[in-house]
């Protein structure tokens, strides 16, 4: 067991954690190259910095539709979202780790606030894949991944959960571990080449439609006011 | 499938993992990779990549000679290759010597830091001006893509003749001091290598072995690209370069027996072995493949002879540059990082020639992808059968995720501490005199090495070694106080102190005999008035007056000893090693006792302190 543990926290976390870094940063910049070489060969180079910037920074910043529509689930993954990013960056025990593996440690968070997240995170997991199965609009808009995904990112929450609050017995905390660090692991891998990859290009996404399909960006308003629906989502 | 995508696909795969390796070496240091030690600091970098990488980059300038200077038309259309291939040579070369260098941000020095004695100087002074002459040479090729900078493309183009002269004088230049540079090791290298005319021999089998090196490059990408090689051109090519070779050949023969040492060559042990095999694929078999009239048009007989020529040139250089020297202390192994890296250099200059090919007209007609035409079938991927778009898009894809996978591996499989040394053993230090581990630290910055006093004492008994000398009226005076500089002699007698009449005020008398020439040479020895001086039974014999630097007396107390003791016990090869005292991790104990200043790095590199104390006195 615990050279199974030493393993998938030494060499495999090295690769899992290179492959999603490494990973990322070749799709940010295939993306980028991409716009740029349809940019370069496009016609018509005129494009709407302006509302395409303002469009982004709210998409960025979701408060607006926690008000207008879908308020639950908005605030479930929203909550999802905060979770997600601060409690496995600022999580007290692996910023240590950080700082026994590279020299150098950041801010953490308390360990109340980080359990307080865990358990949002959890049950807000939850609440995503009930809200999905529930609205018929949303399952008839969901492939099988948009289901696997909320479940095999609650697992690490669940099971580090158990390390730090639960453990009973040292067989158990090390079974939690083990499935915690592996799972994380697997989401590390799986991160580059699936929807994930929104953490990083989700910025850019804006600009891209813009430039590879050229849409104008008020181009959903404009739908919308044809259509009389003026407000409602797309 | 296709080749060249199969190709490059290997070579990227092998640049992932080297890169790994390659950014290990520079985040923490050249230790946590490699395996290159004190008594072998020159390891499969210099043997594999710098040496061999300049010798067979000779092509460069032996063709551009051929062709502008002879005036060899025929061979006009491999021009751009033969610079383009020297170009990569060098830079090759030249990535590995800033990847093995111990302070890589210190490779300018030798351009202001004159050292006129050293062939290293010279080398060093020549590769920077040929790489620049290279790169000028090689330059309008790729301007040739742009409307811009017409100008500056007719300016080379037009005195390119100044630039091929430049590139055979700096080249005969350093080709041979790279030879020079081996004069040194005559106990050291097996005789069948060293001779007085290792100058002669690299810079011969340089001109010998360049143009081959260019005829098997022109096979391979042919090869790749599915190209007609015109073999008749290539084969009168190799018959030009066999003459050198045969040249070469003789030199090198006559060479050792002229010097006695012909019988060597048949006495049966490894060396000889070698040797023979190196003789073999760099002299007699594109000798003998060449000079035959038969053989030397078929294709398949360029391949084997330009093949074994350069293999035998590269194993001749890594033979003088370090398989042959015999090394006293532990045997040096390269580590499958040194190797990756030592690969990945070189794939990456394959993977850039290979682009150059594809982007430049470097062939007489410039080289068309056949996926690139509309009328043939869309290329699917093997693994997902999806279209992966144009043949650039596809390989952008393609490649840079295998670049990613194949770094990830590499990273995963650096173990990310140091490989060698375990260090030393971590023990409670204290800072004063008389303890049990003493901290070094001769200028005063914090830094320094931990001592185990008490080990020692049990060992050897050999007090008087380390304290071989007191102050008068002391015991175990400390080292700084007769050490006191910590790189330079110092005066430790303090001849005007004793003179002068506010020191000892001693009359001149007392020390020097009167009617003698009053020199440090006659004068009285220092025991002869402070009999407690020199305790009894130090071995080490006192200079008169002076002492030596503080890092000298050191070195020379602990590294002598432990350079014996490394070769008498079998598990102590690491104590002549550096880095073995030299650490900059600090033990738990050691941080407590003497200073919050140690917040230590976590890597081996020693890192000085962010705001360094200006040491006194010193």
């Amino acid at each position: 067991m615990q050279g199974l543990l030493d393993f998938s926290a030494g060499p495999l976390f090295r690769l899992t954690f290179f492959i999603m870094v490494l990973g990322l940063a070749r799709i940010l910049i295939l993306d980028i190259w991409g716009a740029v070489d349809a940019y370069r060969k496009a016609g018509d180079k005129t494009i709407d910095w302006g509302t395409a910037t303002r469009k982004t920074i709210k998409w960025l910043i979701p408060i607006k539709s926690v008000f207008t529509h879908k308020p639950f689930y908005s605030i479930f993954s929203i909550s999802f979202h905060v979770g997600l990013i601060l409690v496995p960056i600022f999580l007290l025990a692996h910023v240590r780790l950080w700082e026994t593996a590279i020299g150098f440690g950041w801010l953490s968070l308390p360990k109340t606030w980080a359990d307080i997240l865990t358990l949002v995170a959890i049950i807000a997991g939850a609440g995503i894949i009930i809200g999905r199965i529930a609205s018929s609009n949303l399952r008839f808009l969901s492939r099988k991944q948009d289901y696997l995904w909320p479940l095999l990112l609650i697992i690490p929450f669940v099971t580090g959960y158990i390390c730090s609050n639960m453990a009973v017995s040292p067989a158990t905390y090390q079974l939690s571990k083990l499935i915690h660090i592996l799972s994380g692991e697997l989401i590390f891998v799986l991160i580059p080449f699936t929807k994930i990859t929104h953490c990083v290009i989700m910025p850019l996404s804006q600009f891209i439609m813009m430039i590879a399909w050229k849409f104008p960006a008020h181009v959903d308003d404009d739908i919308c006011t044809t259509l009389n629906k003026k407000g409602e989502p797309v | 499938m296709d080749r060249a995508r199969v190709f490059k696909s290997i070579l990227w795969t092998i640049s992932g993992l080297g890169a790994a390796a390659l950014a290990t070496r520079f985040l923490i240091g050249l230790g946590s990779i490699a395996n290159m030690n004190d008594a072998v600091p020159w390891g499969i970098w210099k043997g594999f990549n710098i040496f061999p990488g300049i010798a067979l980059a000779g092509g460069g300038f032996v063709m551009t000679a051929i062709i502008y200077i002879m005036g060899r038309e025929e061979y006009h259309k491999y021009a751009k290759v033969s610079v383009l291939l020297a170009f990569l040579g060098y830079i090759t070369a030249a990535t590995a010597l800033v990847t093995e260098l111990g302070l890589p941000w210190f490779v300018w020095h030798p351009i202001i830091y004159w050292q006129h004695h050293s062939p290293l100087f010279e080398v060093s002074w020549c590769v920077m001006l040929y790489l620049t002459v290279l790169f000028l040479e090689f330059v309008p090729v790729p301007l040739e893509e742009t409307s811009r900078f017409t100008k500056v493309r007719k300016f080379l183009t037009k005195y390119k003749i100044v630039l091929v002269f430049l590139g055979i004088m700096i080249s005969t230049l350093h080709q041979s001091s790279l030879g020079s540079m081996w004069l040194i090791t005559p106990e050291k290298l097996h005789p069948l290598w060293y001779t007085q005319l290792l100058p002669i021999l690299f810079l011969l089998s340089a001109i010998a072995i360049g143009p081959i090196m260019l005829i098997l490059a022109i096979l391979v990408i042919s090869r790749i690209y599915r190209r007609k090689t015109d073999n008749q051109t290539l084969a009168r090519l190799g018959v030009l370069s066999s003459f050198m070779v045969l040249t070469y050949g003789l030199v090198r023969l006559i060479d050792i027996g002229a010097n006695g040492k012909f019988a060597m060559i048949f006495d049966g042990s490894w060396q000889s072995a070698i040797f023979i095999v190196e003789m073999s694929l760099m002299v007699i078999i594109p000798l003998i493949l060449m000079g035959i009239r038969k053989l030397r048009n078929s294709s398949s007989s360029l391949w084997v002879a330009s093949l074994s020529a350069v293999i035998g040139l590269g194993l001749d250089r890594a033979n003088i540059a370090g398989v042959m020297l015999s090394v006293d202390g532990p045997r040096y192994t390269p580590t499958i990082f040194e190797v990756l890296v030592s690969l990945s250099i070189i794939s990456a200059a394959i993977l850039v020639f290979l682009f150059c090919i594809e982007r430049f007209k470097i062939w007489d007609s410039k080289w068309e992808d056949p996926r690139e035409d509309k009328k043939s079938r869309p290329d699917f991927d093997r693994s997902s059968e999806v279209w992966l778009g144009t043949p650039r898009l596809a390989g952008r894809t393609v490649y840079t995720l295998i670049f990613v996978i194949s770094l990830a591996v590499g990273f995963a499989i650096i173990p990310g501490k140091r490989i060698y040394s375990g260090g030393i053993q971590k023990v409670a230090s204290q800072k004063s005199l008389g303890g049990d581990t003493l901290f070094i630290d001769g200028n005063r910055d914090n830094y320094g090495v931990n001592f185990d006093h008490k080990a020692h004492v049990i060992r050897d008994s050999s007090c008087v070694l380390c304290h071989h000398m007191n102050q008068p009226n002391d015991k175990q005076s400390g080292c700084y106080t007769c050490h006191l500089d910590m790189y330079q002699r110092t005066d430790a007698f303090k001849h005007d102190w004793h003179a002068n009449p506010t020191g000892a005020n001693i009359s001149c008398t007392e020390c020097h005999a009167v009617d003698q020439e009053r020199l440090a040479s006659t004068a009285k020895a220092c025991d002869q008035c402070h009999k407690d001086l020199i305790p009894p039974g130090a071995t080490i014999t006192v200079d008169k007056y002076m002492a030596p630097s503080y890092t000298d007396a050191m070195h020379f107390l602990c590294v002598d000893c432990h350079k014996q003791k490394a070769v008498e016990l079998a598990d102590k090869s690491n104590l002549a090693l550096c880095a073995t005292c030299h650490t900059s991790e600090h033990t738990d104990h050691f941080v407590d006792g003497v200073t919050d200043k140690y917040k230590h790095p976590y890597f081996n590199h020693v890192v000085l302190p962010e705001n360094r104390p200006t040491v006194e006195g010193h």
